[in-house]
């Protein structure tokens, strides 16, 4: 079936250390489905970011991954007396989500993956989601977007539904 | 010299008995006068020790899973005693063994940290109950602590004291450890008698690491050493309380390695494997039978293997660090031996002061404030975060401040229910002790069965020692003990039940003994739960005390509670309710919740200090007092010198990277990072290298709004230019950290940003002339009076599990 014709799924993931999304990339890489591109991006203890990204990635695929912004911020914990911190994610998740698309991923990532955390990025045919989805595993959020048509619209169609539904799940 | 009068102290000192002339002429010496009160001859050393948050089923003494070699060791050259009672949490339960009395009516109805406006919760030891070990300090004993103290109110930890609730105006000649009531333990905030010295210097050696539990028995030692030095006959009393099995877990590879796979069974089988061999070993009944599981904890059998793998981590660690305690006292105890001295030393060795402790929620915690400051987090990110900070093997270390699952603490408890915090049940009141004294007892390797308390070991003491307790000290008279020496116990297995009736009361767990039967009336709340809407049926006006659910139980048919009769006995458990009552009014322990009073409205009154100024040498504040920056905007500003060439360092740093802040330069660049409990961790650098000569720099955070952990924006400022911003979405609502100080011009300890560990502790190369807290207040009264609610909410809850 050509490309085009394709729907195409973006998965992104959250973690809140570099192995556990480590553990989920590779278990998507030997998943056994074909992907478009997968991406790791994690930031070490000092700040430090590394990203990892797929051999297979397909340039627009690169080039679409690479506008999204990485959100990590996960739960909005209620507290002891009646309060809960979690309001302002929302709002921060949508900020970092609405970044200049075609902004490299350590740029975007740099500033949005937290210290410790890391976010995972996956592409695929539609058709792969029963294969993909659950070899991620580990994601302590975890949202899917979709969309139809040319192969690099579809993507970036994907990646706006997956980051809407990031910010809507509170980042 | 004359008969010592000891029942008022200080003793008086001699009437001089000699002849003082004009000149030497004819006058005689009264040597006498010199001398110092003795203790009455043959009045043994003691040494009490107590373990923390460890439950009956810990130690292989008593059936337990973790290796004991030297309680056992005690055990069969003493007693084991297995019906010992302890008060269900810390404070109360060192309150009541060091003054005899019931901890409510010495203040001590909650802990250290807090300090209640009622007579039974003031944190405050009442004068006329004099500690024993004044006492025995009066009497001619040498006296010294070491470890965990925790009966010293939260903010009056600093140099300003007041020193009457510290250790060495408890009685005690000498005091090495920790005030709080749990510390990192490689890199523990210490006092040493009245003054707080902070990180030790050896937490900088990487060869040869400080760790607190090797050191305590060290100074332990040095100190027997140096007063047999001086003087050969003059009797002991230690007090040896080990920071060890509170959290933070922290024990080398080693001792862990030992107990690998040793828990790949679970908590469920463990239960039961430890229940046999208490019944081999005679320390339960054999017709005892073992309780179930509660539906609070989860079945072992419903965990992911995954998890499975990460929970026995969990009580690996735990296991491990309870063996090192018990080595480290073994060492002590090698010491007297060594001195000649083992068969005159009363050793009295209570193995938990609570119960094993279930605050690390269900799924245990990388770090155990997390569940202090009501972060509620998934098994699965407290395994990621886990992971972050090193994983399995990093479980152990000062990377993580671990704290195990709730289920493991249940274990722990065997065969009883619950545990710390459940004063209605025995998993919470009753510990193992060992009592060793071969001069006295001839029954070496018995057991004894006698009811007895925590109350009744000052007297007991008193006692062996032949010292009354006093009438009068410092002029004041004295409230009785409330306990009772159960000293024929030492020689006779079948001596009488010394104490027939005792109340217990923690947090609203509430239970009566008399006579064999136990009523137990337990609140409903998890003792780890404190939401709104697990409090909310014990507001006032709401919660009726009586109206709550009831078990009772006869113990000398039922060692474990397993049988529940409060149906078939209606005449009994009224009978035991309105004792209870009676009881709690006599002892102080009304109002019931005061140790929750703040979560209803109670607060103490506003404070009005809005500006903290701190000098460029201060180190080592506590971290109960350091600035309430808490939930609010505040800015920090600081008068720094930088040298020509630059400078690098912290200008002010609090906790660790766990919880904390820091203020520093690094790279020319002035920076902030500020870790959320090590759950987030948020940095800003200055975007221009800050200048030479006389500086000023500020970082101020502007609050979303006034509550708790509110998110905020923060700008740094050179000279009153600003130079770099960021966002903090988080912030820490109750309390960065249980033990770690802060520090100025310096990061003691672990620090706050893990890009300047190898550094550590980062000292400012050039000048902190001094730094400023400016905590400003908030639009509304409303807000400030809500924010001082909070944090009251905060220092309750963080009691809870200290």
């Amino acid at each position: 079936m050509p490309f085009d014709k394709e729907t195409t799924d973006v998965l992104i993931g959250g973690y809140m250390s570099t192995d556990a999304a480590h553990e989920d990339y590779e278990a998507v890489l030997n998943c056994g489905a074909r992907l478009w591109g997968a991406v790791v991006v994690s930031k070490d203890l000092e700040g430090n970011l590394s990203v990892e990204q797929t051999d297979h990635m397909v340039e627009e695929g690169a080039a679409g991954l690479a506008s999204v912004g990485f959100v990590v911020g996960l739960f909005a914990p209620p507290l002891l007396a009646a309060t809960a911190i979690g309001a302002a994610l929302g709002a921060v998740g949508g900020k970092a989500l609405h970044r200049r698309t075609g902004s490299k991923i350590e740029e975007a990532a740099g500033e949005t993956i937290p210290i410790g955390g890391a976010g995972l990025i996956v592409a695929y045919k539609h058709t792969d989601a029963q294969t993909v989805e659950p070899t991620v595993a580990r994601a302590v959020k975890k949202v899917v977007g979709e969309a139809e048509g040319h192969h690099v619209e579809a993507l970036k169609g994907a990646l706006a539904d997956a980051q809407q539904k990031m910010a809507e799940a509170g980042g | 010299m004359s008969e010592l009068d000891r029942t008022s102290l200080p003793i008086r000192r001699e009437t001089f008995a000699g002849v003082a002339n004009r000149t030497l002429a004819g006058s005689q010496p009264d040597w006498n006068l010199i001398g110092h009160p003795t203790a009455p001859v043959g009045a043994p050393n003691v040494l009490l020790v107590l373990i923390d948050d460890a439950g009956f089923g810990n130690p292989s003494t008593f059936g337990g899973p973790i290796r004991t070699p030297n309680f056992e060791r005690m055990a069969e050259g003493g007693l084991r005693y297995n019906r010992m009672h302890v008060t269900a949490l810390c404070s109360p339960t060192r309150a009541a063994l060091l003054t005899g009395r019931n901890n409510h009516a010495v203040g001590f109805g909650s802990v250290g940290e807090f300090a209640g406006g009622f007579p039974g919760y003031s944190a405050t030891l009442p004068r006329d109950c004099a500690p024993l070990p004044r006492i025995l300090r009066d009497n001619g004993y040498s006296t010294a602590a070491f470890g965990k103290w925790h009966l010293t109110p939260d903010g009056q930890q600093g140099p300003a004291g007041p020193f009457d609730r510290w250790p060495n105006a408890w009685g005690f000649d000498y005091f090495y450890g920790i005030l709080g009531g749990g510390s990192s333990q490689w890199d523990p905030c210490l006092a040493e008698n009245q003054k707080i010295i902070g990180t030790p210097e050896d937490f900088y050696d990487e060869e040869h690491p400080y760790y607190f539990p090797d050191a305590m028995a060290d100074r332990t030692i040095e100190w027997l050493h140096g007063v047999r030095a001086q003087d050969a006959r003059k009797p002991f009393f230690v007090y040896y309380s080990t920071g060890c099995s509170h959290a933070p877990h922290h024990v080398a590879k080693d001792w862990v390695d030992k107990y690998q796979g040793k828990f790949d069974q679970g908590w469920d089988r463990l239960r039961e494997e430890t229940f046999a061999r208490q019944k081999e070993l005679g320390v339960v009944p054999a017709d005892a039978e073992l309780t179930p599981r509660d539906p609070a904890f989860p079945a072992w059998d419903d965990v992911s293997d995954k998890l499975k793998t990460f929970y026995a981590r969990q009580m690996e660690v735990y296991a491990g660090y309870s063996e090192n305690a018990d080595h480290n006292v073994g060492r002590v105890i090698d010491a007297i031996d060594e001195l000649g001295e083992l068969d005159n030393t009363l050793i009295i060795w209570i193995w938990g002061d609570n119960g094993a402790s279930m605050e690390g929620t269900v799924t245990g915690s990388f770090n155990e404030l997390t569940m202090q400051n009501g972060i509620p987090l998934t098994d699965e990110m407290q395994l990621q975060l886990s992971e972050r900070y090193g994983g399995a093997d990093a479980w152990s270390t000062s990377l993580m401040a671990p704290h195990y699952g709730a289920a493991w603490a249940w274990a722990g408890n065997t065969p009883f229910q619950w545990g710390k915090q459940v004063g209605s049940h025995l998993g919470g009141t009753r510990n193992p002790m060992v009592m060793h004294w071969p001069a006295r007892i001839t029954d070496a390797g018995g057991l004894r069965s006698q009811f007895a308390h925590v109350i009744d070991v000052a007297p007991m003491i008193l006692d062996v020692t032949g010292i009354p307790a006093p009438d009068t000290v410092d002029g004041i008279e004295q409230e009785p003990m409330h306990g009772t020496s159960f000293v024929a116990s030492l020689t006779d297995g079948a001596a009488a039940e010394h104490r027939t009736q005792q109340y217990f009361e923690t947090i609203g767990n509430r239970a009566m003994y008399k006579d064999g039967w136990w009523l137990a009336m337990k609140t409903e709340r998890i003792p780890w739960v404190l939401t709104p809407d697990a409090l909310r049926p014990y507001a006032p006006g709401v919660w009726d005390p009586d109206a709550g659910p009831v078990e009772l139980y006869y113990l000398p048919d039922d060692f474990t509670q397993a049988k529940d009769l409060a149906a078939q006995h209606p005449e009994k458990v009224q009978a035991l309710k309105d004792l209870f009552w009676v009881e709690a009014e006599r002892y102080k322990v009304l109002p019931l919740l005061a140790f929750l009073s703040t979560f209803f409205g109670m607060l103490p009154p506003l404070p009005d200090q809005t500006k903290f100024e701190f000098r460029g040498d201060v180190q080592n504040v506590m971290p109960g007092m350091i600035p309430r920056i808490y939930n609010r905007s505040y800015a920090i500003t600081a008068d720094l010198v930088v040298p020509d060439g630059g400078a690098e360092g912290v200008i002010v740093a609090e906790a660790d990277h766990l919880g904390g802040f820091s203020l520093y330069v690094k790279d020319g660049k002035l920076t902030h990072t500020y870790s959320m409990m090590g759950v987030f961790v948020f940095k800003q650098v200055a975007e221009e290298d800050l200048p030479t000569g006389d500086v000023t720099v500020r970082m101020e955070f502007d609050a979303d709004a006034a509550k708790p952990a509110t998110g905020g924006d923060v700008t740094l400022f050179i000279d009153g230019r600003p130079v770099g911003k960021g966002r903090m979405d988080h912030t820490v609502p109750i309390r960065f950290s249980g033990y770690s100080g802060m520090d100025i011009g310096r990061d003691n300890g672990g620090v706050v940003d893990r890009s300047y560990e190898r550094e550590k502790p980062f000292a400012f190369t050039g000048t902190v002339k001094k730094v400023v807290f400016d905590i400003k207040p908030h639009l509304s009264d409303d807000d400030e009076q809500a924010l001082h609610a909070a944090e009251h909410h905060g220092q309750a809850a963080h009691g809870l599990s200290a």
